[in-house]
C-alpha cells in the first residue's frame, strides 16, 4: 500500500510539476507566438503565398487584375509596369491545380474589370501545390482543404503546432518582402534581380539541353480549366507564355502546345499571348526557364503592348 | 519507426504507459511486442534476420554454459560468430566484395560471374548484430550467466530504444534491468524527458538544418568554391555529431523514463585534445566492443611497438568497414588508425617542442589550439565518411586546396538562401550555449529547460521526418 502510494505520488509530482505546466507554458507561448506571426509576418507579407492564398479567398477588390500562374508568373510579370491595379498572385513551383484554385475563387467575385491574366507555362497542365505552408493559414476553408486533399493533415487546425518545421518558409517570404537582397518585389512578384554570369549560365544551358520537355495535359484539370472558361463569359481570360531559353526548345514538342492554343483561342472569352521565343540575350535569364529583372522589363514591355492592344486599361 | 515522427510521438507515451499499468511480469512481453512493431514500422520481413540470430545466440549461450570441454566451447563460440557474421557478410558485404572480385577479374582479363544482390540494409543489422556477439562472447568467457528466459534474450537484443542505432550494450549492463521491477520515478522520468528534448534539439534543429547545406554543397561540387565546401564540410562534423549523439540521448531518455539505464554513447567529443580522447568520447559503446572483443585479444598496447601500432590500425580499418561496405569507409577508419599512430610516433618530438615555446603555460590557449587541430583532422576524415565514392572525396579536396574565395552570395549560401546560411550558424550557438548545462542533463530548472527546448524545436525544427544517418549501419 505504501509502495503503492509512492508510486502513484511520483507520478502526480511529475503530472503536476512538469507535464502539465509544460503544456500550459508551451500552450500560451505558442499561442502568442502564432498571433504575431500570422497578424505580423503572414498577413504583411505580400510575396509569401499564405498572403496570396488568404487574399483571393477574403478580399475582393472589384478594380483589380489578377495575375495567376507558377513561378513564372511570379517572377516574370511586374504588376506595376503593366498598370495600377494589377496583383501577382503567382505561386513559386504551383502548377495548374492551384492557378484554377485561384481562377476559381476569382470568378466568385464580382469585379468591375473582366480581365484575368493566366500564365501557361510550356510544361502544360499538371498537378503542383509546392509548399504546404502556403495553404496552412486557410486550410479551415473547404476550398483549400479541397486543394490539399491527402497532403491535409488534421494538426493543421491546432496553432503554433500546425507551422511546425514551416515557419521558416513563410518568414523567408516575409523578408524578402521587407528587406528585398537579392530580388525586386512589387504587389506579388518577385522577380531576381542578379545576372548570372555567363560560365554558370552555360551550365545551366548545357544541364537543359537533352532533358526533353513535353507538354502534358492532365485531363480533370482540362475539363476543370475549360468549364470555368465556359461558365464565366463575362470574363475575359488572357493566357500568356512567359519568355523561355532557345535551349529548352530542343526536342520540344510544339505540336501539342499549338494543339491547345488553338482549342483556347477557339474560345471568345479567350486570348493567348505567347512570348516563349521572344529573342532576350543570356544576361536576361535567371536560369533556362526563368527570366531577370531585365529580362522582365523586357518581357513585360511587349505584354503591355499586347494588352493594350486589346484593350485592357 | 524514427523516434522524429509523429508515429513515435504517440507510440512512446502509450507503450510507456501500459508498460506502468501492467504488473511487473507482463512487462518483457509488452517490451518485446513493441520492440517487434518498432522494428516491424521499417520493414516488416527484416525482423526474420534478427530472429534468426536471436535463436541461434539463444542456444549458443546455454550450450556454452553447459559444456565444460574448451575445445567444444571454443567451436560453440565460433559458430555462433559465424551465423552473426555470415549474415553481416551476406546483407552488408556480399556486393562491396563481389564488385572488388569484378574489379580484379577485370585487371587479368577475367570475367566475374557471380551475381549482385538486390537486397536492401537491414535497419541497424550492425547494432544488433555486435549486441548479439557481445553476449556469447561473454557468456564464452564466463562474465555472464546464460540466459534462459527466451523472451529475456530477444528483449536484450532487441530492445526498442535502443535496437536500430545503438548504444551496443553489454549483456551484465542490461540483462539484469529486464528482471528488476520499475516502478514510475519522477526523477527518472524527468532526466528522460529532458534527455528526449535534448536528443530531438539536435536532431531536428541542429542536425537536419545543417544537412541542408552539406547535402547542397557534396551534391553541387562543381558549384561550390573552397569557402562554401569548408563550410559544408564543418558543417558535416557537427551533423553528424548531433544526428548520432541525438539519437543516442533520445534512446537513453525512453529508456530511463522506464527506469532502464543505458550506457553513455557520446561524451562532448569534439572538446577532445587528443585522438585517442575522441575515441573515448565518440560512440563509445563501439569504441569499447571493439576494445575488449578486438584490440585487447590482439595484444592491445602490451606487446612490441610495431605490434601495439598494426593492432590498432586493424581495429580502425575493421571500425571503417563496420560502417559501410565502401572503400571510402576503409580510408576513414585508416585515416583514424594512422592519426593515433603518427600521434603515438611524434610524442616525443611534439612534448619538446610545446615545452620549447611554453604554450602549456597559457592554458586557454593550449587547449584551444589541441582542439582545433583534433576537430580539423577528424573533420578531414569525414569527407571520406560523408562522399558517396572516393572520385567525389577526390573532389572536396580538390574544391578546398584550389583557394576560391571569391564572394558569391549564391555561391556561399548553396542556393539555398541567406536564411537557412543564417540560421546554420544560429543553431549552432544554441548547440553552443547548450554545453553549458550539465552533460546528464540532471538540473534544478527541469520545466524551464524542457519548456525552452520544445519551444524552440517547434519553431526552428526542420520538418520532414529525415532519417538517422547512423541508421545505414
Amino acid at each position: 500500500m505504501e509502495k503503492q502510494n509512492s508510486y502513484t505520488s511520483s507520478f502526480k509530482e511529475f503530472l503536476f510539476k512538469i507535464l502539465l505546466p509544460l503544456f500550459l507554458i508551451v500552450g500560451a507561448a505558442g499561442l502568442i507566438f502564432n498571433y504575431f506571426f500570422e497578424k505580423k509576418i503572414i498577413l504583411k507579407s505580400q510575396v509569401s503565398g499564405a498572403y496570396k492564398v488568404n487574399r483571393i479567398l477574403t478580399e475582393t477588390y472589384p478594380d483589380e487584375i489578377p495575375i495567376f500562374g507558377s513561378s513564372r508568373a511570379e517572377m516574370g510579370i511586374i504588376p506595376d509596369s503593366l498598370g495600377h491595379d494589377y496583383f501577382n498572385y503567382g505561386l513559386y513551383g504551383t502548377h495548374y491545380d492551384v492557378t484554377l484554385f485561384f481562377l476559381e475563387q476569382e470568378c466568385k467575385k464580382i469585379k468591375k474589370r473582366p480581365w484575368i491574366i493566366l500564365n501557361l507555362d510550356l510544361d502544360g497542365i499538371e498537378i503542383a501545390l509546392d509548399d504546404i505552408s502556403n495553404y496552412i493559414y486557410n486550410a479551415h476553408d473547404p476550398a483549400v482543404r479541397e486543394l490539399l486533399g491527402k497532403e491535409y493533415k488534421p494538426y493543421f487546425s491546432i496553432p503554433f503546432i500546425r507551422y511546425f518545421g514551416r515557419f521558416e518558409n513563410i518568414y523567408r517570404s516575409y523578408l524578402t518582402d521587407k528587406v528585398a537582397v537579392s530580388k525586386i518585389v512589387d504587389k506579388g512578384a518577385a522577380i531576381e534581380k542578379q545576372v548570372i554570369p555567363q560560365k554558370e549560365f552555360d551550365k545551366l544551358v548545357a544541364e537543359r539541353i537533352g532533358t526533353l520537355q513535353v507538354f502534358g495535359i492532365n485531363p480533370d484539370l482540362k475539363k476543370k480549366l475549360f468549364y470555368i472558361i465556359t461558365t464565366h463569359p463575362e470574363r475575359v481570360f488572357v493566357f500568356v507564355i512567359a519568355p523561355y531559353h532557345p535551349c529548352c526548345f530542343q526536342g520540344y514538342n510544339f505540336d501539342a502546345v499549338n494543339d491547345f492554343m488553338k482549342l483556347l483561342r477557339s474560345y471568345k472569352n479567350v486570348k493567348v499571348f505567347d512570348f516563349s521565343r521572344l529573342p532576350l540575350p543570356d544576361n536576361m535569364f535567371f536560369n533556362t526557364t526563368h527570366i531577370n529583372y531585365s529580362g522582365a522589363v523586357e518581357y513585360n514591355h511587349y505584354l503591355k503592348d499586347s494588352l493594350m492592344q486589346m484593350g485592357v486599361h | 519507426m524514427l523516434f522524429n515522427s509523429l508515429a513515435f510521438l504517440i507510440f512512446f507515451p502509450v507503450v510507456t504507459l501500459l508498460y506502468f499499468l501492467l504488473p511487473h511480469k507482463f512487462r518483457w512481453f509488452l517490451l518485446l511486442a513493441a520492440s517487434c512493431f518498432f522494428y516491424m514500422f521499417f520493414k516488416p520481413e527484416y525482423i526474420l534476420i534478427l530472429a534468426f540470430t536471436i535463436v541461434i545466440d539463444y542456444f549458443a549461450g546455454i550450450l556454452l554454459e553447459n559444456e565444460p570441454d574448451k575445445i567444444r566451447r571454443k567451436k560453440y563460440l565460433v559458430m555462433s560468430l559465424i551465423a552473426n557474421i555470415g549474415v553481416l557478410a551476406v546483407f552488408k558485404y556480399y556486393n562491396f566484395i563481389n564488385s572488388n572480385i569484378t574489379g580484379i577479374a577485370l585487371l587479368f582479363g577475367c570475367k566475374n560471374h557471380l551475381p549482385f544482390l538486390n537486397w536492401l540494409l537491414p535497419i541497424g543489422l550492425s547494432f544488433h548484430t555486435f549486441q548479439a556477439m557481445s553476449y556469447t562472447i561473454e557468456v564464452y568467457r564466463g562474465n555472464q550467466k546464460a540466459e534462459r528466459h527466451f523472451g529475456i534474450y530477444a528483449l536484450y537484443v532487441m530492445f526498442y530504444p535502443q535496437l536500430v542505432a545503438g548504444p551496443i550494450e553489454r549483456p551484465q549492463n542490461m540483462i539484469h534491468q529486464f528482471y528488476a521491477k520499475h516502478k514510475f520515478d519522477y526523477n527518472n522520468a524527468v532526466n528522460g524527458l529532458n534527455l528526449i528534448a535534448y536528443g530531438l534539439f539536435k536532431k531536428i534543429v541542429i542536425a537536419d538544418r545543417l544537412s541542408v547545406y552539406v547535402n547542397q554543397v557534396y551534391n553541387n561540387l562543381d558549384y561550390a568554391n573552397t569557402l562554401s565546401t569548408l563550410i559544408g564540410v564543418c558543417f558535416f562534423s557537427i551533423q553528424i555529431y548531433c544526428d548520432f549523439s541525438g539519437y543516442s540521448d533520445i534512446a537513453r531518455g525512453t529508456a530511463k523514463f522506464m527506469g532502464y539505464d543505458l550506457m553513455v554513447n557520446f561524451n562532448r567529443p569534439y572538446l577532445s585534445k587528443t585522438i585517442a580522447e575522441f575515441w573515448a568520447r565518440w560512440h563509445i559503446s563501439l569504441s569499447t566492443w571493439f576494445r575488449d572483443y578486438l584490440y585487447i585479444p590482439l595484444g592491445g598496447n602490451r606487446t612490441g611497438k610495431w605490434k601495439w601500432y598494426r593492432n590498432l590500425l586493424i581495429v580502425f580499418l575493421l571500425s571503417g568497414l563496420w560502417h559501410g561496405a565502401n572503400w571510402t569507409f576503409v580510408i576513414w577508419g585508416a585515416l583514424h588508425g594512422f592519426y593515433l599512430i603518427f600521434g603515438l610516433l611524434t610524442k616525443n618530438i611534439r612534448g619538446s617542442f610545446i615545452r620549447f615555446t611554453g604554450i602549456e603555460k597559457l592554458k586557454g590557449l593550449y587547449t584551444f589550439i589541441n582542439q582545433s587541430v583534433i576537430f580539423i583532422l577528424v573533420t578531414f576524415a569525414w569527407i571520406f565518411f560523408r562522399a558517396e565514392n572516393l572520385h567525389k572525396a577526390k573532389a572536396v579536396i580538390n574544391n578546398l586546396t584550389q583557394c576560391d574565395f571569391s564572394y558569391n552570395l549564391n555561391q556561399l549560401t548553396m542556393q539555398k538562401g541567406p536564411l537557412n546560411f543564417i540560421l546554420s550558424f544560429f543553431v549552432l550557438g544554441l548547440l553552443w550555449l547548450s554545453y553549458l548545462l550539465p552533460a546528464n542533463l540532471k538540473m534544478k530548472h527541469n520545466l524551464l529547460f524542457l519548456a525552452i527546448t520544445t519551444f524552440i524545436i517547434i519553431i526552428l525544427g526542420k520538418n520532414g521526418e529525415a532519417e538517422f544517418i547512423y541508421f545505414q549501419f
